[in-house]
């Protein structure tokens, strides 16, 4: 498996026996439940394609892999909720499972695979068609270590400290804006979250508050004119010293006497580009518009 | 005056779109803004009200926000203590981008306080900078009276007393007139 390999870098060796030592009976309910979402995505996919090559290929190729990965994730996630909650059988897990499963706004398998998705994964939760058999039977051995490693990382999580409940709903919020674009952009978006990236990386890269406690914080209005900051006077940092201040105030100080009212250090003539909070290409732009504004002007 | 420049004096964030291009055309940086200094004052002075510093308070006069009057205690353990001092702090149209110009109304015996009560303190002189406000002015000015600058002095009995506490704290117990709540 070359996606596998990839995923074992990532995770320690130890956490992970460990791990698995400690709970050998939740992680294997655990699979069941992942088995069963990745079952319900393989079986849209080979519904749509009714190809055994384009069912493999997702398993081992990186750019498919991801999205379902990604998925599957989530959904461990929601079904560590409940085993953390109540500890139910696996027949109640499946049973959340295919809850969450058969509402589409909560899940975002549908999104993954499709609009007509929506409609089969209702008929193949109740009863089994031929086509999720033969699913089932083409990737169970691809899926497994796939699912295995998912349970590593969910082990990984707690060990590192992090409770797989808080865990569960932070990925929900990570994911809550991506869900908005998520037709079109999905593969990129997919890739980017990952679960190669690593649990700090997934965490620092999706969670909001995170990123809000490891970047300085910007005022929310401008202390000279005392008016709001929009997001292109936030992220606008003429002095390297960090001293925030909006457009207008910046330019009217460029036409007095030119000093930052943070250090009294006198503005370079071209100002520091530095994104402050968001980082994303359209505020890069934005960045370059404001920047090339004020340079024109000195 | 709004209409003046449209876009750039209106500071709204809804105008923003427009904004910075409008930037570009905005006649001189003279053209008085007093909605925008109107907000600082405001502001400033919710947050003065909202810091509750010890020994410092300012508040507008009745009828003019660009006219504040402030007081200072003296602080502990230096020989100002147990003092109070009126000042008046008067706002440019132009501020925060130049100074307010602040005296004490009070008489205060100090090396950087002349008998007209005018404040030698670089702060609010070339060393101002938009980003003080009246709360860290009144600090400064209360710090000042602590740690004088007698190489300059305004008052040069005061700067040749200064290192006769003793006597220093005499003087300005004579020279204190308690002012009228």
């Amino acid at each position: 498996m070359v996606s596998d390999s990839t995923i074992n870098a990532s995770i320690p060796n130890v956490s992970k026996d460990f791990g698995k030592k400690k709970r050998a009976n939740r992680s294997a309910k655990l699979k069941q439940c992942k088995l069963d979402a990745r079952r319900e995505q393989w079986l849209s996919q080979v519904k749509n394609k009714n190809c055994k090559e384009e069912v493999n290929v997702p398993v081992v190729g990186g750019g498919k892999f991801n999205g379902p990965a990604i998925v599957t994730w989530k959904k461990a996630a929601q079904c560590c909720k409940v085993l953390e909650v109540d500890n139910p059988g696996v027949e109640e897990i499946s049973h959340h499972f295919s809850d969450s499963e058969s509402s589409p706004s909560n899940s975002p398998t549908n999104a993954l695979v499709g609009a007509s998705d929506a409609n089969q994964g209702h008929n193949s939760n109740s009863n089994l068609s031929p086509g999720r058999e033969t699913a089932e039977g083409l990737n169970f051995e691809g899926q497994l270590p796939i699912c295995e490693n998912v349970d590593a990382q969910l082990e990984k999580s707690k060990s590192v400290g992090v409770g797989i409940l808080g865990r569960g709903s932070e990925n929900c919020k990570a994911w809550r804006p991506d869900d908005a674009f998520r037709p079109q952009s999905l593969p990129n978006l997919a890739k980017q979250h990952s679960f190669p990236t690593g649990a700090e990386r997934l965490q620092g890269f999706g969670n909001p508050w995170v990123r809000n406690n490891m970047t300085p914080r910007v005022p929310t209005s401008c202390p000279i004119c005392c008016e709001d900051l929009d997001l292109t006077d936030s992220s606008f940092l003429p002095c390297p010293c960090g001293f925030h201040l909006c457009l207008f105030c910046h330019k009217r100080i460029l036409e007095e006497d030119s000093r930052c009212p943070g250090c009294r250090k006198e503005y370079a003539s071209e100002p520091v580009e530095k994104e402050a909070s968001v980082s994303g290409g359209s505020l890069t732009i934005r960045l370059a518009r404001s920047c090339s504004m004020s340079s024109s002007r000195v | 005056m709004a209409a003046m420049n449209g876009g750039y004096s209106d500071n709204t964030p809804a105008a923003d779109p427009a904004g910075p291009p409008a930037k570009q055309n905005v006649a001189p940086a003279k053209t008085v803004d007093t909605q925008s200094v109107l907000k600082r004052l405001q502001s400033e002075l919710m947050s003065l009200m909202m810091s509750g510093d010890p020994g410092i308070s300012a508040f507008p006069e009745e009828d003019n926000i660009f006219n504040w009057k402030g007081t200072i205690h003296g602080s502990k353990e230096t020989v100002f203590e147990g003092t109070e001092y009126k000042l008046s702090l008067s706002f440019p149209a132009d501020y925060p981008f130049k100074p307010p110009k602040v005296k004490f109304e009070t008489g205060c015996f100090h090396p950087n306080v002349d008998v007209f009560g005018n404040i030698c303190l670089d702060i609010l002189q070339d060393k101002w900078s938009s980003a003080y406000d009246v709360r860290t002015i009144l600090l400064s000015i209360q710090s000042l009276l602590g740690e004088p600058n007698t190489s300059s002095p305004l008052n040069t009995q005061a700067a040749a007393l200064w290192s006769n506490q003793e006597e220093y704290r005499k003087m300005v117990e004579k020279l204190y007139n308690k002012p009228a709540a």
